[in-house]
């Protein structure tokens, strides 16, 4: 049932004094959209603590775009703490929007971001806490037409229940026009049904409800989703993909929060895609073409950016910011514009064979504290069947240059598990990590404090990459290559960090399943699980427990691994690119042979560009 | 000359108020400093690591306290006219942290935080069975036991109630009591009116009084000097700002 659009925060006030970081639920930031005013109503949410979500620049750009358009009014919902959802639910109050303090479940329209796997339980959670029925099928005629959309849709059937309709690509555009169609199907009386089958007619909407699923012999055990026959929906749903990417706005952060969040900072989006084709990354498939911002505009935007924000420290975002064609102008230019003003300029990650001189002078150039790369993987060999396409001599390189700019820690990233490793392979990982130490002793001398982090991942397949066939490497192996990888660093000045094998075995399942994933889901959320990313609340027993009941067993899920040739689960969703391509990328990564990017080669046939009808948008030659 | 010696101290009123009461003080200096970058003030940059905007705070207000007098000290390259500052800042602050009043001071002047060593606050206790009688009575004891335990997150703490405790009044209204609680910093802390209020309605002459809701605002602050008058940390002197008050 719809609750009425009314300001409940009288009813939140008192219980701020008796929850931690009471300023996640304040609103009143600089730059929010206090005018509210429809009479369309819409509600974006991040399904995390306010400190985590609202530094989404995905969520920021819808918020913008529908508030910009014209009788649509869009606001922000988090979800609360434990202490707070406790409180709440003792009080009888349901999940609020931020801005207007109404309840979520009055919106005509609230969308979700699937940031990652590990948030699933806390949409349940958060539908719940709204008092929205938590499956769409549940959903009376006039209860919110309940979204989702973001850069984990690309295997949505494990959540698919939950929403009306997922978006799958750029929201630019796209978002808009999913609001329009709910506020005139509305304005005519539609049935609920008939609205959301309209929704299925926008490009990149995908309609769970129309599609039902069957396994068979051409299948994995987890079925394909084939449209419900009548329904008129397409076999396959393409991705919507922005081609005007650097028309956008490149500031996208107007509310400026009181708290600290996990990203604190002014971020420019400076490019779009990846097609470096690293064949375990579900992004660098996902967000292609690769789409460049002009260097005078991201210079531009990042002073315009500093100046309305108050920011002191900017991140130029991407999937991979030093490929950008223009990025050492970018950096030089920043870094002389800047000068004075105790602004810091970061990249979020570097690529190792595109992380030159100057960009080492440049980045972060008053405050030098880590810097980060990630080889991923300890051996060429393995390298190569991941297509990293970097070599130990591009890690000494960029390590040397980073060293000799006043850098002391340095922080390499790797996978664990990754498809035809061996222990050579792990050992491989401290050797990289000592080589690189003592470059930074030879430069800084032997006592500097140089100190080289390993932070090691376990390796989930993902769908729509060369790897999603593959099994995930079990947590009993896991646990035996990483005590191996730990004996192996004797220097106290490598620092070797874990991610939690379960959690990451958690998020293989998530990965993997198809639709039958959402009893999991939903049996896990009643066993109690919620905020499962946080390692203080994530609890493996509950999962454990959840599995039982729903008579799956989690290791044999994650670990098993597909037919090349079977019909996948996610199958019918698709970002353009290719099976053909990534069954090839498959079998080449199993020989070590590399593919090169296609921005600084020819094509290579991943299928993107003929498919969706758009292309790479390079400013300058890519070196 | 060095640049340092060029600068200007500019003191900043400011108000703390509706929603914002539930900032942190970090919370607040936060988004003070991004306020001052937004503002376009020529503000002067620390050579520190980190190389933060030269600024000093009064005071940290607790969580849930609202205030009418904090203070902020921002070093400026040039200077820019008091009132035009002011309403640079004031377009570029939310309102919950409005800027009031600017005021130019001797550069060198003691650190507010340790200067503004006195506070006047305005409690409202929602209580619905507290009188005054009651509430002087376990005031009263709880001075007489000289120091005050209370918990801070899990460190407990103490604070000499006979020295941070200037006076408290209070006044009976519909359904609890308003107080006028006076106070004094050391270099041992500061008296947090929550602390005392909570600490009077566990004594035994308050049993059986509830707490439903606590408001709390600091209404001015001011430096004692040692022959006890109070100096307010915009009229300050160059003489009291150097600290020679007689």
């Amino acid at each position: 049932m719809r609750l009425k659009r009314e300001d409940l925060y009288s009813r939140l006030e008192p219980l701020l004094a008796k929850v931690s970081k009471p300023s996640r639920y304040l609103d009143h930031e600089w730059g929010a959209c206090e005018s509210q005013d429809g009479p369309f109503h819409a509600c974006v949410i991040y399904p995390d603590v306010y400190e985590v979500g609202q530094p989404n620049l995905g969520l920021a750009i819808l918020y913008n775009e529908l508030n910009r358009a014209p009788g649509i009014s869009c606001e922000r919902a988090y979800l609360p703490w434990v202490d707070m959802i406790e409180l709440m639910r003792k009080t009888d109050l349901p999940l609020l929007a931020l801005e207007s303090s109404a309840p979520v479940a009055s919106f005509d329209l609230v969308g979700f971001t699937l940031a990652h796997e590990m948030a699933c339980t806390n949409i349940v959670e958060a539908l719940d806490l709204a008092r929205i029925p938590v499956r769409a099928s549940q959903r009376a005629q006039d209860d919110a037409i309940v979204i989702a959309g973001g850069p984990s849709v690309w295997n949505c059937e494990p959540v698919a229940p939950m929403f009306d309709a997922v978006l799958l690509g750029d929201g630019e555009g796209a978002i808009t026009l999913m609001a329009q169609t709910v506020r005139d199907g509305r304005a005519r009386g539609l049935p609920r049904a008939d609205i959301v089958r309209n929704l299925g007619r926008i490009p990149g909407v995908y309609v769970p409800s129309l599609y039902q699923v069957v396994v068979d012999q051409t299948s994995t055990r987890w079925g394909y989703a084939v449209p419900i026959p009548g329904s008129g929906a397409p076999e396959r749903i393409l991705k919507h993909s922005y081609q005007d990417f650097a028309q956008t706005d490149p500031v996208c952060q107007k509310v400026i929060p009181y708290m600290g969040l996990i990203q604190d900072r002014l971020s420019v989006e400076v490019l779009r895609g990846c097609a470096r084709g690293c064949r375990f990354c579900q992004a660098g498939m996902t967000y292609r073409p690769v789409r460049e911002r002009p260097a005078d505009q991201v210079v531009q935007a990042v002073e315009k950016g500093l100046r309305a924000t108050g920011y002191d420290e900017c991140s130029l975002s991407s999937l991979s910011t030093t490929d950008h064609s223009q990025c050492k102008e970018i950096l030089t230019r920043l870094d002389s514009d800047l000068e004075g003003t105790g602004v810091k300029v970061s990249i979020p990650s570097q690529r190792l064979d595109s992380f030159g001189v100057d960009m080492a002078r440049c980045v972060g150039a008053s405050r030098k504290a880590g810097l980060t790369f990630a080889p991923e993987a300890g051996s060429q060999r393995l390298r190569d069947v991941i297509n990293k396409n970097v070599t130990e001599q591009d890690l000494i390189d960029a390590a040397t240059n980073a060293f000799k700019n006043g850098w002391r820690r340095m922080k390499l990233y790797f996978m664990m598990g990754l498809p035809t490793e061996t222990d050579e392979d792990v050992l491989g990982i401290t050797r990289l990590a000592e080589e690189v130490l003592q470059v930074g002793r030879k430069i800084l001398g032997p006592r500097s404090g140089v100190s080289v982090s390993i932070s090691v991942a376990v390796f989930v397949p993902k769908a729509h990459t060369p790897f999603q066939w593959s099994g995930q490497l079990r947590m009993d192996e896991v646990r035996r290559r990483q005590d191996l990888l730990l004996h192996s660093a004797p220097d106290r000045a490598i620092r070797i960090s874990y991610h939690d094998a379960q959690t990451s075995q958690v998020e293989a399942v998530l990965s993997k399943m198809g639709r039958a994933g959402f009893d999991l889901i939903y049996a896990a959320w009643q066993h109690g699980c919620r905020f499962d990313a946080w390692t203080d609340q994530f609890s493996y027993e509950r999962w454990q427990e959840a599995a039982r009941q729903v008579g799956i067993d989690l290791t044999d899920v994650a670990s098993e691994s597909f037919d090349l040739n079977a019909r996948l689960p996610w199958d019918h969703t698709s970002p353009g690119v290719l099976k053909g391509y990534l069954q090839r990328e498959w079998r080449r990564g199993q020989q070590g042979v590399t593919t090169p990017d296609c921005t600084r080669t020819s094509c290579t046939g991943c299928g993107v560009c003929p498919t969706l009808g758009v292309h790479n948008q390079i400013e300058e030659a890519r070196s | 000359m060095s640049e340092a010696q060029q600068l200007h101290r500019l003191r900043v009123r400011y108000i703390k108020a509706g929603r914002l009461a539930y900032l942190g003080h970090l919370e607040v200096l936060n988004t003070i400093n991004r306020s001052i970058r937004r503002s376009g003030l020529p503000f002067s940059v620390g050579n520190g690591f980190a190389r933060r905007i030269r600024l000093q705070f009064s005071q940290a207000l607790p969580v849930g306290a609202s205030s009418e007098a904090e203070y902020y000290d921002l070093m400026l390259t040039s200077r820019v006219d008091p009132a035009e500052a002011l309403r640079r800042l004031a377009e570029a602050t939310p309102t919950g942290l409005a800027p009031q009043q600017a005021r130019y001071l001797p550069r060198k002047v003691p650190a507010l935080e340790a200067w503004a060593n006195r506070s006047a606050w305005s409690v409202q206790l929602d209580a619905p069975g507290a009188t005054v009688e009651a509430w002087d009575q376990a005031l009263q004891a709880l001075v007489s036991e000289g120091t005050l335990g209370y918990m801070r997150g899990d460190k407990p703490k103490t604070i000499d109630l006979g020295v941070s405790l200037v006076s408290c009044q209070a006044t009976r209204r519909e359904g609890g009591l308003d107080l006028r609680l006076d106070t004094r910093s050391t270099n041992d802390g500061a008296l947090r009116p929550a602390i005392l209020v909570g600490a009077a309605l566990a004594q035994p002459q308050m049993k059986g009084v509830a707490m439903e809701a606590l408001r709390v605002c600091r209404l001015g602050q001011w430096h004692e000097s040692q022959s006890g008058g109070l100096v307010e940390p915009l009229a300050m002197e160059p003489d009291a700002a150097s600290g020679k008050l007689s």
